[in-house]
């Protein structure tokens, strides 16, 4: 208390200074005066008494001093002068200022902008109490797991074997009904549905969710009420729905009067009871949040699957996530455990184990991100683009380090004079520091500005044009204290060298007039380590951006198979419920035909897959004659790359129909069936025959008919550009039982915008709920299969072109203040004869040299680095030589052109006035 | 004058004033320093002018409050007088140096 009184009482007589001096010189001046009348009173004369009391009283000077010392607080003073000074002193160099703050602002605003966009997908936790607590349950298999049916989060484990986080309902109630490991355990499972919102069809992402799902989570709604257990007593019942806040927003305008209203999901009402608060997103994934959280009993009804169209008797199918929450005094290795054991015997007692069968593990992981769905795309993408700022930001950090180094000498001479009259050398050293942190400041508050307009723009550079969901990134106080951070670092990094050699002056060389020359050589050589060392950074920088610039261009040039202009592309996905097996196929067809005689429309076809979407769909493929075992034998796949596709898909896509026929009105559901195999698939499973004519199966299943090849098509790509174009069969929709889902293809100058009226018009004809799915083009379908290679060639381009210019302001500024400090000399070298083409050439060589060595320095470094990217390129190697030439060719040019100004500044010294200026 | 005169240690000079301005009421800093010298019998080798700081090192912890006034000669002065927490502070310092003083005399006593 005591001390933080005297700190207010201290810092309060900073601002009445004057006041209070003026107060001090009348005290002091009344203290001698009164020992003056005091000594004259005892019989001292006039100039005695004076004398005396002035000795009496001791330095005037002094105590006037140590009471300012004792007023006010010195340390804060100093500081403000050094600020004070700091300011003239950046204001005097006004284009240094300029050009070090703006380098700076675009250096930390790129970190600032990389940082808050990686915080958002790597790091961002669910928006519920307590995330830390959550544990995801998964499990890992080997090849001969017992589980065989999945739908949803799976994949392969690099070293064989499977690993997924779903488990069937009956082992999920089994789990529930006998765990004492973990709190409560909940479950929840994201699906699409088409929904009806006030008159309007749209596909929607729903949560189907146990009814202690909200209780797990602990989340309260905004209004009304979440998802109890009594929702989910029984299969079918519980037609309730609570909503997100995003389609509060946007469907009810905020409005309470929500609440009651119904919403039609695939058919079947649902009430809805509550809203969810803002900013929850569910328990899978933390970016985006689904729109409906619906009971778990839902699922027969919106989105039937499997025997009987229910999940929750099938013991088969695994599909259901599992959450929940750490319970004190369990450890995490106890509760995985026992869960294990559990999982054991709930498998054994819902399911048949046959011969070779093995048992998954359970692992609990964990749940404070969800899935971290966003991590398998971003991860290496956001990692790099951390890496590549991070560069980007010690660039500039050398650049300035630089400047301050030439200036830096300049300055000696004021150093001096402040040694010699008395500064510490660690005063100096503050001053200095100040003055970098200053310009730091300067370049970190524009960096906080560039982050805060460019931290949305680069998102939209991450999704694909035609979703309505943005990512949003969140620009708090951890950004904020990321830049300070940044901020400070940066000042501290570059400032520090520079102040520490300046502080360093000599008080006696640099007072005398010779003390440029002796000093020069030592500053000389650390100026331009750091300029080779800008370059070896800008050429890593530069040789990066040239490697994602040449995946771009590769992946653009790829001859795809097909015509992907003028082709308009949306999805229908008739729901089960409605649109039994059979009657998908019949929507499908009157769509079609009625799609087709649209104005505008050249025309119009379907298939079960887009192209260039990183979807695909695989299916047995067994030529007559041919065995499975005899197949996996020879190394031969069972299965090969399907699409069930319109009659006039090849005509719509514009492939060409090499030999044979295309479909056509010939084959309906009754003809026989037929099929178009692709190059590829004839090269490889008929090779040195002719196809056509050849007849196979789609399945396993002996009684079904056989498939007879009617023509081969020229090869296409398929899921993505990456891959050569993989072998492919097609086979009539309209000869299949039932196909769910299609994607539409239509051939039309029209844009998708001035399409969509009619588009809709037609289908709600057909059926009012019925949504037109993500209506794009097959542009922009490509497009954002390869968005984030997009975001990071425009972005690494962008740092590459930064990195350039920072290395030419760092050559020519070093280049410059080098000819400028050896003025004298090359007066005394043109006295003497020297051609000025020579002294030319010997600056010119000069900086050649720097930018050979920090060419080759940077080359070392990439070839080392770029190998860590060498899976994000495409139709261009880690260590192509090509790049690397033509940006150290870059980095030579841009070397020559920064120092051309100063070399012919040099050869245009007049001598006798070099000579006479010293 | 005695031969020897000791140094003022530090914090001794702060109870000083202290003491000093409980026993003769407001005082200006000439007639402080004054009274110092003179009940220590001139003992003390004090700069006059220390005594100011010092006095702002008191006012700054709230233990003495100043006002300006007149001097009985008619001078303008600055006075300086005791506070109530001034007053706890002397009591506080007093046992603090009592006790200091009664370790250090046992300490010289043993070692004779």
């Amino acid at each position: 208390m005591q001390s933080i009184r005297v700190l207010i009482v201290r810092f309060a007589s900073l601002f009445r200074k004057q006041r209070l001096d003026q107060d001090l010189e009348d005290e002091l001046q009344a203290h001698i005066e009164l020992a003056v009348e005091e000594h004259q009173r005892r019989g001292l004369p006039a100039e005695q008494a004076r004398a005396l009391a002035v000795r009496e009283f001791g330095g005037v000077t002094q105590t006037r001093e140590n009471y300012r010392v004792q007023r006010g607080l010195p340390f804060l003073e100093s500081i403000w002068h050094d600020i004070a000074f700091g300011l003239r002193q950046l204001r005097k160099n006004l284009g240094f200022t300029a050009i070090a703050a703006l380098s700076l602002a675009l250096a930390i605003g790129a970190n600032t902008t990389i940082f808050s966009i990686a915080r958002q997908l790597l790091y961002e936790r669910l928006s519920v109490p307590h995330p830390d607590q959550l544990r995801m349950l998964r499990w890992n298999g080997d090849s001969s797991v017992v589980i065989h049916g999945m739908w949803g989060d799976f994949d392969s484990r690099p070293q064989g074997g499977m690993t997924g986080s779903i488990f069937s309902y009956p082992v999920y109630q089994q789990l529930r009904a006998h765990n004492n490991a973990m709190r409560d355990l909940f479950a929840f499972k994201e699906d699409g549905v088409n929904a009806t919102v006030r008159g309007t069809a749209q596909r929607m992402a729903v949560a189907m969710i146990s009814g202690n799902y909200f209780a797990g989570l602990e989340v309260r709604p905004q209004i009304g009420r979440t998802i109890q257990p009594s929702d989910e007593s029984v299969p079918g019942a519980g037609t309730v729905a609570v909503i997100s806040d995003g389609l509060w927003d946007r469907a009810y305008d905020r409005s309470p009067s929500a609440l009651g209203q119904t919403i039609k999901v695939n058919g079947t009402q649902l009430t809805i009871i509550g809203v969810n608060p803002k900013g929850f997103t569910g328990a899978k994934d933390v970016q985006t949040s689904p729109d409906l959280f619906v009971p778990l009993t839902m699922q027969p009804l919106i989105d039937p699957k499997g025997r009987n169209g229910t999940l929750l008797q099938a013991n088969d199918l695994w599909w259901l996530n599992v959450m929940g929450r750490l319970r004190p005094g369990v450890s995490e290795a106890q509760a995985q455990t026992a869960l294990g054991v559990q999982l054991q015997a709930d498998i054994r007692a819902t399911m048949t184990m046959h011969a070779g069968d093995t048992m998954p593990k359970l692992v609990l992981a964990p749940g404070n991100r969800g899935l971290h769905f966003a991590d398998g795309t971003f991860k290496k993408p956001v990692n790099v683009l951390l890496a590549l700022t991070g560069f980007v930001l010690l660039l500039a950090c050398a650049n300035i380090a630089n400047l301050l180094l030439a200036r830096g000498a300049e300055r000696q001479r004021e150093m001096s004079v402040r040694l010699a009259l008395g500064a510490t050398r660690k005063r100096l050293l503050r001053q200095l520091l100040t003055e970098s942190l200053m310009l730091a400041a300067g370049g970190g508050a524009g960096g906080l500005v560039l982050g805060y307009f460019v931290r949305n723009a680069i998102p939209g550079l991450m999704t694909n044009a035609w979703e309505r969901t943005r990512l949003n990134i969140p620009f708090d106080w951890s950004v904020f204290a990321f830049c300070s951070a940044v901020t400070l670092l940066t000042g501290i990094l570059f400032g520090f060298a520079p102040a520490w050699f300046a502080a360093r002056a000599e008080v006696s060389s640099s007072l005398k007039g010779s003390a440029q020359s002796t000093t020069r050589r030592r500053k000389g050589a650390s100026g331009k380590s750091t300029v080779a060392f800008q370059i070896a950074l800008s050429m890593l920088l530069v040789v990066g951006a040239g490697l994602f610039v040449r995946t771009m261009w590769a992946l653009s040039a790829v001859n795809i198979g097909f015509n992907p202009d003028h082709l308009i592309l949306f999805e229908i996905q008739p729901p089960a419920a409605r649109y039994p097996p059979g009657k998908d196929v019949q929507l499908h067809e009157r769509l079609e035909e009625r799609i087709a005689a649209l104005p505008g429309v050249e025309s119009v076809s379907l298939g079960s897959e887009p192209y260039i979407a990183n979807n695909y769909e695989n299916s047995d493929f067994l030529p007559e004659g041919e065995s499975f075992a005899q197949d996996r034998q020879q190394g031969r796949g069972e299965a090969e790359f399907n699409n069930l596709v319109g009659a006039n898909f090849f005509h719509t896509m514009q492939i060409p129909i090499l030999a044979g026929r295309s479909f056509g009105a010939q084959d309906t559901a009754t003809s026989a069936k037929v099929a178009i195999i692709n190059q590829a698939l004839a090269l490889k499973r008929f090779p040195g025959v002719y196809a056509i004519g050849k007849r196979f199966r789609a399945d396993r299943d002996p009684r079904s008919p056989w498939i007879t090849i009617v023509g081969i098509c020229a090869n296409t790509h398929y899921a993505s550009l990456r891959k050569e174009p993989p072998a492919q069969f097609f086979l009539p929709y309209v000869q299949q039982r039932d196909v769910g889902g299609m994607v539409y293809q239509v051939r039309t100058p029209m844009a998708p915008a001035a399409f969509a009226p009619e588009l809709r018009q037609v289908v709600a004809s057909i059926d009012r709920d019925l949504p037109v799915i993500d209506l794009r083009t097959q542009r922009e379908q490509m497009d954002a299969t390869e968005q984030v290679q997009r975001a990071l060639a425009a972005l690494t381009a962008g740092f590459g072109l930064l990195a350039l210019a920072l290395a030419c302001v760092g050559i020519y500024g070093v280049m410059a203040y080098s000819v400028a400090q050896r003025t004298n000399e090359i007066g005394i070298r043109l006295a003497l004869g020297a051609h000025p083409a020579h002294v030319r050439a010997m600056v010119l060589r000069e900086s050649l040299w720097i930018a050979c060595v920090g060419i080759a320095a940077g080359l070392l470094a990439a070839t080392g680095l770029t190998r860590l990217v060498r899976s994000m390129l495409f139709g261009v190697g880690p260590y192509d030589p090509a790049t690397m030439a033509i940006a150290a060719l870059l980095l030579l040019v841009v070397g020559l052109a920064a120092s051309w100004v100063p070399a012919r500044r040099a050869a245009g010294i007049q001598p006798m006035e070099a000579i006479r200026h010293e | 004058m005695p031969e020897h005169k000791s140094d003022v240690l530090q914090g001794t000079l702060d109870l000083m004033v202290l003491k000093t301005l409980e026993s003769m009421g407001a005082l200006h800093g000439y007639r402080i320093a004054r009274r110092i010298e003179q009940v220590s019998a001139n003992a003390l080798s004090l700069n006059q002018g220390t005594i100011y700081p010092a006095l702002l090192r008191l006012e700054q912890r709230g233990w003495v409050a100043a006002k300006w006034g007149i001097s009985e000669t008619g001078r303008r002065a600055r006075f300086y007088s005791l506070t109530r927490s001034g007053q706890k502070q002397i009591q506080k310092e007093t046992e603090n140096w009592e006790r200091i003083a009664a370790t250090m005399a046992r300490f010289l006593a043993s070692s004779r």
